[in-house]
């Protein structure tokens, strides 16, 4: 009993404490405005210069060919970047040294870097960027996931039989995702589910990998509405009389959006425990509760089939236009 | 869509170079000259397509399930698109990169275009059209006991979904941009007309449109961006339910020695909603050492609907015990929902191996909505005899949640990261009430704090180990199967055994436990995955695939039987075994192509509430006929069963034949 009291004390110690860095960061943020420009940590440090691209092609023709089709290769091209002529070491640095020795030890190579530090040569040109907006909110930048883990720098990109520097077919965006989220995609094997695996659609169609606003990194769609309603729109509304948890806690509350053994990939194997199991609220232990779902309906016989369905006639359950009981 | 399919398909030919004239060839030669690092011997178009033909078996068993999940008919396709075209000339555009699936009457048809030209546009376009076909009898069918298999929620629909995004100068500075996004469902179905005592199953006719339009400007500097959007969208939603047909409905049995039917209904829903929205995005890099983010986001829905019912037969009034013949309802209603998101944070690196991660989020929003129905009883067969009745309501829903997260990351050495954090949720709502409560009105409220810890492991070079542990105490949560007190861990490992050879394993666990009196919810969902990845000489000639998976799921929660309010528990049980495997063998080559076998596919056999098991083995068979000519046949299975439901199980093979054109 005494953990479950000193718990939340701790908690809302730990929540102050965040608060507290909160205000600090703004006042940094307020007085740093003009601290150090990315440009400057890209300095070289120590005796290695830039050498330029050409002399990497010597060695590395291989990639250097390949990268030539990269949309990178606007790096390679474009003045206003900083980077003309020297795309290769805007990312593996300065490279003098390693033209002289041949040595890996001489250059950076992200790919074998810690998850942040490669991140941070990623982020040196895309960090203010619209798809990095939710990166702080992103699990994927907690879990070291870093922007290599997905990306593929030299490869030629999208046709040709080569995965790219993003993955554009479905196929491919969904094994990539699936060696990771080996999990989700064992769902994805269910009866009931999206048609991820006729490739009609992909994972990045309902989550953005970048970060979200959402939980889950799930996409918005019309700024700020879940995903689902891209394809959805019937469900979108406003509805007159709308179903509470379908705007609070979203789809996911009746629905296994990944693939479920139950029909309409629904989280229940019958209707009726779907919407009695909220549904369900009577008395003080409702009120001690403080839950939604109000009482349970009157002179409904489970025993008879009729009753065993709610959506039989509660049909509209996402929300109704007409009837505040969701029955047209 | 065929035509924009030929037109897409045609596309390669305007990728050919064109005869250059005489004055122009040299000034286009030199340009090429100057750009160094483009192959000199580039491909104009490059990719591969495959076609064929599909055959399928006569479906043993079940054919509306076969439709429900499988759905695939037999006829000539085009398999699959995957194209790249450079135009050297670069007018139109540098390169098309085309992507297609399923086309010539599949029903799960894509198509996506990705056409760009340096420095001055970026077209991305999008088009997919999903056949949506549901009709299984044990989902809803109370008829079900008299030996009449129907399911009283059915759809035979299609939904399509077109997105193209133009982004003008895209590397530069300042990018404008505009979206344009169509989704539209139709189709028919089935829907039960309710009315007291009795509910009727008729066919019903669905049509909705959303349209999307949307334009705004990127800012994209050294220090900071900003993003700017404004969009519009238009919605309108028309359901239609018609029968002519005398129909008796679910109810078996007479009422007052009276059977109840429907002989004839017109049923209309015309919704019409639009919205605006405004997206503001900022990010910003003051020092090197501080990144900061921020947003606000605004949308603004309204609906206005007009609905009319006009309904013959016997019907009954159970309040007032009194049939009447008929009933037109006519409905004026309109409802709005003014959405307000933002969110702010930053990432501190405070010394070199410390990450502070903070943000703030909330979300809030409240629709409002009124009604007015007209309602007319009819007694007998004359119109006039009637009794008229009118309603108008008011509806409101409130939700306002918050979220605030701190995330600390040390990168203790540099094979070890830890993370700790912590978050608070919280947030109130308050919605209609059900139908028996007096109050009306519903409040609810949310509290939650949850600890976050977690650790990134390289031990080795070939090792990884990840955790995250998350545990939440609830004080208020909005639904008695919310998450309460909860703890959810997550663990994945990455070996690299030999250099061909690569395991992972995922373990996840939600344990989720809701103790308040009257609830008493319990419920764990385990999944331990184990997938290796076999690639002897890089797969040369072998390599396989393979993923397991064991998932369980307990839930138990207390409910009230709504006939007597007596207290009962809801269990359900998920137990699944998932396996998927995919062996592909490289035969050897002929006439410099590869052909290659493949064999795999999936299975999925859960036991539990619903016991299911569905089996789609494959076999695929690639073989060279000419150069950038190859032929491929392929057989696939589906087996499908439910032991509660043996009417809905299936069996079908498929075959497939056709060439794959690599260009």
């Amino acid at each position: 009993m005494n953990v479950q009291v000193t718990l939340p004390v701790a908690l809302e110690k730990a929540r102050r404490a965040a608060g507290l860095f909160l205000i600090g960061g703004i006042f940094l943020f307020c007085t740093n405005g003009s601290a150090a420009k990315p440009a400057e940590e890209a300095k070289p440090a120590g005796p290695a210069t830039y050498v330029g691209s050409e002399a990497c092609a010597a060695c590395h023709d291989d990639l250097f060919k390949a990268f030539a089709r990269n949309p990178h290769q606007v790096v390679e091209k474009v003045k206003a970047r900083g980077w003309q002529g020297k795309a290769c070491e805007s990312c593996h640095g300065p490279g003098s040294k390693h033209a002289e020795s041949v040595s890996p030890d001489d250059i950076i190579n992200p790919a074998k870097l810690d998850a942040a530090k490669a991140d941070r040569a990623c982020l040196k040109c895309h960090l203010n960027q619209p798809s990095q907006a939710n990166r702080i909110l992103s699990v994927h930048a907690r879990n070291d996931v870093s922007c290599v883990s997905c990306h593929t720098m030299h490869k030629h990109g999208p046709g040709g039989g080569e995965p790219g520097l993003a993955p554009r077919k479905a196929a491919v965006i969904n094994q990539q995702c699936a060696s990771c989220h080996s999990p989700v995609w064992a769902e994805f094997q269910r009866p009931h589910r999206h048609k991820l695996n006729e490739n009609a659609m992909s994972c990045v169609d309902c989550h953005n990998p970048h970060g979200s606003f959402l939980p889950k990194l799930q996409k918005t769609a019309s700024a700020n509405e879940a995903s689902c309603l891209k394809c959805h729109g019937d469900k979108r509304g406003p509805f007159v009389f709308e179903h509470a948890p379908v705007r609070l806690e979203g789809c996911k509350t009746c629905h296994e959006p990944h693939g479920s053994a139950n029909p309409k990939m629904l989280t229940r194997h019958e209707v009726r425990f779907q919407c009695l199991e909220c549904h369900a609220n009577v008395g003080a232990a409702a009120a001690r509760s403080g839950t939604l779902g109000g009482v349970p309906p009157a002179i409904h016989d489970l025993r008879s089939p009729r009753f065993r369905n709610c959506t039989v006639c509660h049909m509209k359950v996402h929300g109704s236009q007409v009837n505040r009981a969701l029955l047209r | 869509m065929k035509i924009l399919l030929a037109l897409f398909l045609t596309l390669p030919l305007a990728a050919l170079p064109a005869e250059p004239k005489p004055e122009e060839a040299k000034p286009a030669a030199e340009e090429k000259k100057a750009e160094a690092p483009a192959p000199a011997a580039e491909k104009n178009v490059s990719g591969s397509i495959e076609f064929g033909y599909r055959w399928v078996s006569d479906v043993q068993g079940s054919h509306e399930t076969y439709r429900s999940l499988v759905d695939l008919e037999k006829g000539p396709r085009v398999f699959d698109v995957d194209l790249s075209m450079q135009d050297p000339s670069k007018r139109l555009f540098d390169r098309v990169d085309l992507t297609a699936s399923g086309w010539g009457g599949e029903p799960h048809s894509s198509i996506r275009v990705d056409a760009r030209k340096s420095g001055v546009y970026r077209l991305l376009t999008d088009y997919r059209n999903l056949a949506y076909y549901n009709f299984l009898p044990s989902f809803a069918d109370p008829t079900m006991t008299g030996g009449t298999f129907l399911n009283q929620r059915a759809f035979d629909t299609n939904r399509r979904y077109l997105n193209a995004d133009l982004e003008l100068m895209p590397g530069r500075r300042i990018i404008p941009y505009l979206g344009y996004t169509h989704d539209s469902g139709f189709g028919a179905g089935i829907t039960p007309y309710v009315s007291d005592g009795n509910e009727y199953p008729v066919r019903t006719r669905l049509r909705d449109k959303t349209d999307l339009y949307r334009g705004g400007v990127r800012v994209e500097l050294n220090l900071f961006h900003v993003t700017l959007e404004q969009g519009a969208t238009k919605f309108k939603d028309d359901q239609f339910v018609s029968t002519a047909d005398r129909n008796f409905g679910n109810r078996t049995s007479t009422l007052f020695d009276q059977r109840l039917m429907l002989s004839s209904l017109s049923q209309a829903y015309g919704v019409r909603g639009d919205s605006i929205y405004s997206k503001l995005l900022l990010t910003a890099a003051p020092a090197s050492w501080l990144d900061v983010h921020g947003q606000f986001l605004y949308s603004r829905p309204s609906s206005d609907v007009n609905y009319s019912n006009n309904a013959r037969g016997l019907f009954a009034l159970l309040g007032a015990v009194r049939f009447y013949n008929g009933q037109y309802d006519a409905l004026s209603a309109e409802s709005k929902q003014p959405h307000s998101s933002g969110s702010a944070g930053f990432e501190l690196r405070p010394v070199k191996k410390l990450r502070i991660v903070e943000s703030i989020l909330t979300d809030r929003f409240h629709n409002a909505s009124s009604a007015v129905l007209a309602e007319q009883l009819f007694f007998g067969t004359a119109a006039t005899a009637g009794e008229q009745l009118s309603f108008a309501s008011l509806d409101k829903l409130v939700y306002n949640f918050n979220r605030q997260q701190v995330d600390v990351i040390a990168d203790v050495t540099s094979r070890l990261s830890l993370r700790g954090g912590h978050r608070y949720e919280w947030g109130d709502a308050q919605v209609r009430s059900g139908a028996l409560d007096l109050r009306g009105r519903e409040a609810g409220e949310l509290k939650r704090q949850v600890g976050l810890a977690g650790f990134s492991f390289r031990p080795l070079r070939k090792l990884s180990l990840t955790m995250d542990y998350e545990a939440g105490a609830g004080d208020r949560s909005y639904f008695r199967t919310s998450l309460y007190d909860y703890r959810k861990i997550r663990a994945r490992a990455r070996y690299q055994l030999i250099p061909s050879l690569l395991v992972a394993a995922n373990f996840t666990v939600l344990d989720n436990q809701n103790p308040t009196a009257g609830v008493k919810y319990d419920f764990q969902s385990r999944s331990n995955t184990l997938s290796i990845q076999w690639m002897p000489r890089g797969g040369k000639w072998v390599s396989l695939l393979g993923e397991y998976s064991r998932s369980t799921l307990e839930s138990d929660l207390t409910y009230l039987d709504p006939l007597d309010r007596a207290r009962e528990r809801s269990f359900y049980r998920d137990n699944a075994h998932v396996a998927s495997a995919l062996m592909d063998i490289n035969l050897p080559a002929a006439g410099g192509a590869k052909g290659k076998i493949s064999l795999g596919g999936s299975m999925f056999d859960s036991r539990g509430s619903r016991p299911t098991k569905y089996y789609q083995p494959v076999g695929r068979v690639q073989l060279p006929i000419v150069k950038h000519v190859q032929w491929f046949g392929e057989w696939r299975w589906y087996g499908y069963s439910e032991p509660f439901y043996l009417y809905e199980g299936f069996r079908s093979h498929i075959f497939l034949t056709g060439l794959r054109l690599s260009l």
